[in-house]
């Protein structure tokens, strides 16, 4: 009862992921390749929007995209390998449920922050410009706060289907939801409508209101309720999918 | 392995927790009318019903029993991994996931896993950080005892079974524990490996460790546990020391070939003292016999020849004890 958290066990989880080619490509190299190919190496990256420029919006949506990932998909590994027999083998020893959780929690925000950086520093030295640092800062903040919810995204997931494929289910749905939640390129009419409804849609436009302030390139604005909404909704849907999978995984032994 | 004295037709080693001399070591191990049954309703599967064992401080116990024994739950029960559905676990007088959690016990699970994609190195520091400093002072000397020094930087994906097997070891040893609960630990390794493990053991068993193993080589029982506890159907069908428990059910086996088959032969054969299981394939006959030498001249008289007795091994024993 004494640590919870071991600082070796930490440091290796840590150095797992770094050599873990998928977590690498997903979170890392995948965000960064995709702001420098719409945002940086756009021609209308330089144009203004709202308190920033074009680059900035971009790079505040791979961000929260490459956050999302990384928290999905590590806690779905997470729960994956609890469920198989290295949890077993770590039942045996003074680590308790707790514990496990808060390590595995560290290591995803902390590719979180990682995928974070990684695109905030492409886009400093890329002209990604916003009025004011601290519109910096902020959305950084609300990206990985609010980002936290695909955590628990991924735990569902990774508890509720057994086996390795969990993690790359959790990050390709994400993909997929990026590309329909007006995270990767500007929708309009029908597919914006549905967009509203799709999970990465309010944690992005919530990263991006400090630029826009609600207003989308097509000139359309959203409500600051409709985005908290959508935010809460699947925020309960994932709590709903977690609660399942630790059903599903208890009836199956 | 000779033959222990048997005067006579030994009683059957029914289910009792008969030590023979006055063990005084405190208790370590304990379970009390332990059952334990998976799902419910029509479906409801009894895995484990009604084990009573105790096992004594610097005992080493094999644990023996066909798949489906329920040697792993009983196991898993002892290590707080699976809450039995009645009776009561005790593992040094308190609740088995103290002793888990606090490193008094350490396993090598049948069905643990490692992390592939972490070096051997890593998992065993991995593990033993969780238990602190001490363990994991003690890294490098397990490292050496489980012949992994030179496999340290390995992915454990890449290593064989039995290598596996070493580092699942390795692990169970990195809280020096008092008691050692081994599940098939030397499933896959090869007959060297098997030998450096059981020897590892030996020191550790003489230096006054409890181990208690499930195994399916009945020679590691034979040559390595001083008590056997067999298993059949979720139940304890017998528990003594090994030697004993060879000999008292191990009747010798008697074979011969007999021409023709006489119906007196076999009546003679059948009625005699302790010969059991009188049994005619083709023209060969054979038996299992208390009294070797009686059955052997009954046959001889008979006109049989090419006349065989097999010595009593651990395995006859537990045909007969978990046959149907």
């Amino acid at each position: 009862m004494t640590t919870t958290v071991s600082p070796t066990m930490l440091r290796i989880e840590g150095l797992r992921q770094l050599r873990n080619p998928y977590t690498l490509a997903f979170t890392l190299a995948m965000p960064v390749a995709m702001y420098l190919l719409f945002g940086a190496g756009m021609g209308y990256g330089t144009l203004s929007a709202g308190n920033g420029n074009v680059s900035f919006y971009v790079m505040v949506s791979m961000a929260a995209y490459g956050t999302a990932v990384a928290m999905s998909s590590l806690t779905s590994l997470a729960a994956t390998e609890a469920k198989q027999g290295w949890g077993r083998q770590l039942a045996m020893t003074p680590l308790t449920t707790t514990g496990y959780a808060l390590t595995k929690l560290l290591t995803a925000v902390s590719f979180a922050a990682l995928a974070l950086v990684a695109v905030f520093v492409a886009g400093l030295l890329t002209g990604a410009e916003a009025e004011g640092a601290w519109r910096w800062v902020v959305t950084a903040a609300l990206i990985l706060g609010i980002g936290l919810m695909f955590g628990l995204y991924g735990l569902g997931v990774g508890l509720f289907f057994g086996s390795d494929s969990a993690a790359a289910l959790a990050s390709i749905s994400m993909t997929f939801f990026a590309f329909f939640g007006n995270v990767f390129m500007p929708l309009d009419g029908v597919m914006l409508d549905i967009a509203r409804f799709t999970p990465l849609y309010g944690f992005v436009a919530l990263s991006r209101w400090p630029l826009t302030e609600g207003v989308l390139t097509t000139g359309q604005t959203d409500e600051l309720w409709m985005l908290l909404l959508n935010v809460a909704v699947w925020l309960v849907v994932f709590a709903v999918l977690v609660t399942m999978g630790v059903r599903r995984s208890r009836s199956r032994r | 392995m000779n033959e222990t004295s048997v005067q006579e037709a030994a009683p059957r080693v029914a289910s009792s927790s008969a030590s023979p001399a006055v063990d005084d070591r405190p208790v370590a191990l304990e379970l009390i009318d332990v059952r334990k049954h998976f799902g419910s309703g029509e479906r409801r599967v009894p895995a484990v019903d009604g084990v009573d064992l105790s096992v004594r401080r610097g005992e080493v116990v094999a644990l023996l029993g066909p798949n489906g024994a329920g040697k792993t739950t009983t196991l898993d029960m002892l290590l707080g991994l699976t809450a039995p559905s009645s009776g009561t676990v005790r593992v040094l007088g308190a609740a088995p996931e103290r002793a888990t959690a606090n490193g008094a016990i350490g396993a090598v699970l049948q069905t643990g896993g490692l992390l592939g994609d972490l070096t051997v190195g890593e998992t065993v520091r991995l593990i033993a950080s969780l238990y602190g400093r001490e363990a994991l002072a003690r890294v490098p000397e397990v490292m050496r005892r489980a012949d992994l020094a030179g496999l340290a930087r390995r992915r454990v994906s890449k290593c064989s079974g039995g290598e596996q097997q070493r580092v699942k070891f390795a692990l169970a040893m990195i809280s020096d524990p008092d008691i050692l609960v081994l599940d098939e630990p030397t499933a896959g390794m090869d007959v060297t490996a098997r030998r450096h493990f059981w020897d590892v053991m030996r020191t550790d068993a003489d230096a006054g460790r409890t181990i208690v193993f499930a195994t399916h080589y009945l020679e590691e029982a034979e040559q390595f546990a001083r008590r056997t506890v067999v298993m059949h159907r979720g139940t304890v069908v017998a528990d003594a020391p090994t030697a004993l428990l060879r000999a008292s059910l191990g009747e010798r086996t008697v074979s011969a070939t007999v021409p023709a088959v006489s119906d007196a032969l076999v009546a003679a054969l059948t009625a005699a003292e302790g010969v059991t299981g009188v049994r005619i394939d083709g023209d060969r006959l054979s038996l299992r016999a208390t009294d070797s030498d009686a059955a052997a001249r009954l046959l001889l008289d008979g006109g049989a020849h090419d006349l065989e007795i097999a010595a009593a091994t651990l395995e006859t024993a537990f045909t007969a004890l978990t046959e149907d």
